[in-house]
């Protein structure tokens, strides 16, 4: 039997790192107990990340098994549907902070959409967005989730969500376990990037690496999004990690290798700017 | 010469305009009008949301197939919000930039490698 530990995850590069961690330790693994403790603390929105890695684990058909998971963390991962997969009853959420855990095929969008409108745009326990900050996070969510089912050659999408009422934050992680932006691009371009390197070409508008359509405008609108909104982006990706916050870009590199991608994007909910235009394009001049 | 109305909402079968091969759908129609030599009027009424992915194959790939003058006098728009005219500017102009260098692309990955 392998037995790991989850200690006091949050959404930090830290936080990743032990995911890898776990991944990297049981990912030979065949027909083996994979036993996971949780200790302290673990955000909830990275069920995405920790449903994709155990995944991996089950198509090596390995048995997963939970074993001390505290009380607090159990009641919202049970909540979010998230321990549903793993052989535990469904639970209402009756503090309405979490946004279910979702395990969807590529080809599922239809699913994803019924999703969002449910988890997100009609929830009246979420706290007074104005329409078109609302609209801009819906928009967020669905350039990264059309990204993963365009690029990411994977088998399933994860998702999942927590909203943070005292800290007036929605936590949204979307996880694929598909061929990652380094090797995307070096085999799109016959190059030898490094994680890090491929996520910061990804990132900037007009850089794609779909053949023969235009695109690369989808993070650069979540970037500039999240600069306004003072907001967070993660992406992680093979071993490469990349951060845009208040602060600004940052970049590092695991020890191991995540199975895929994370990308993960932090919204305030109590953002007062304004996202109307100040100017408008003319119909004229759209082409 | 009358004008063919595409009705976006009723083309995709919903007011999310976000994946890429509901963009599909919208390219075919409009690269039919055009090779016949029509102008079309695409109407975005009902629509509530869209995606940069959806927009780059519903418009961005016309300017693969036909000169940007032909696209701009066969094409017109109407009931876009000025947020998705944004949105849709931001895509045709990506598009006629990366149909005009195709290196484009290629050089820009010598950029991040000479930053290593």
């Amino acid at each position: 039997m392998n037995k790991d530990t989850l200690t006091n995850i949050d959404t930090s590069f830290e936080g990743y790192q032990q995911l890898i961690n776990v991944y990297n330790q049981n990912k030979d693994s065949l027909f083996e107990t994979i036993e996971l403790s949780f200790q302290q603390w673990f955000d909830a929105n990275l069920c995405a990340a920790l449903g994709g890695i155990l995944d991996k684990f089950l198509n090596g058909l390995n048995t997963i098994r939970f074993k001390n998971i505290p009380p607090k963390i159990q009641a919202i991962i049970q909540k979010n549907d998230f321990l549903s997969h793993f052989g535990y009853k469904r639970l209402v959420d009756t503090h309405n902070t979490t946004i279910k855990y979702l395990k969807l095929k590529p080809t599922d969008g239809r699913f994803f959409h019924r999703y969002v409108v449910e988890e997100l745009l009609n929830r009246p326990e979420l706290p007074d967005m104005s329409p078109a900050l609302k609209k801009k996070i819906t928009e967020s969510i669905y350039e990264i989730f059309v990204n993963a089912q365009i690029h990411s050659e994977t088998d399933f999408i994860y998702t999942c969500g927590q909203f943070f009422p005292n800290k007036h934050t929605i936590e949204f992680t979307i996880t694929d376990t598909g061929i990652g932006f380094k090797n995307r691009v070096n085999k799109r371009f016959e190059t030898n990037l490094s994680s890090v390197q491929a996520i910061k070409w990804a990132v900037n508008e007009g850089h794609s690496t779909k053949l023969g359509i235009s695109g690369g405008i989808g993070l650069a609108i979540l970037k500039e999004f999240i600069t306004k909104n003072k907001g967070m982006i993660q992406i992680i990706s093979d071993d490469g990690f990349y951060q845009l916050d208040a602060e600004g870009e940052q970049t590092r590199q695991f020890s191991g290798s995540f199975p895929g991608t994370v990308v993960n994007m932090q919204f305030l909910t109590n953002d007062t700017a304004s996202y109307s235009l100040t100017s408008e394009v003319s119909l004229e001049d759209l082409f | 010469m009358e004008e063919i109305i595409i009705s976006i909402f009723n083309v995709v079968g919903n007011s999310f305009c976000v994946e890429a091969d509901d963009g599909q759908k919208v390219f075919d129609l409009i690269k039919k009008a055009l090779q016949e030599g029509k102008k079309a009027r695409l109407s975005f009424q009902n629509i509530e949301m869209l995606t940069s992915a959806f927009l780059n194959t519903a418009i961005g790939q016309l300017y693969r197939d036909f000169e940007e003058d032909k696209i701009k006098s066969s094409l017109t728009v109407k009931d876009m919000t000025p947020e998705d005219k944004a949105l849709m500017k931001r895509v045709t102009t990506t598009a006629k930039l990366y149909y005009k260098d195709p290196e484009r692309m290629e050089n820009s990955i010598k950029e991040i490698l000479g930053e290593a």
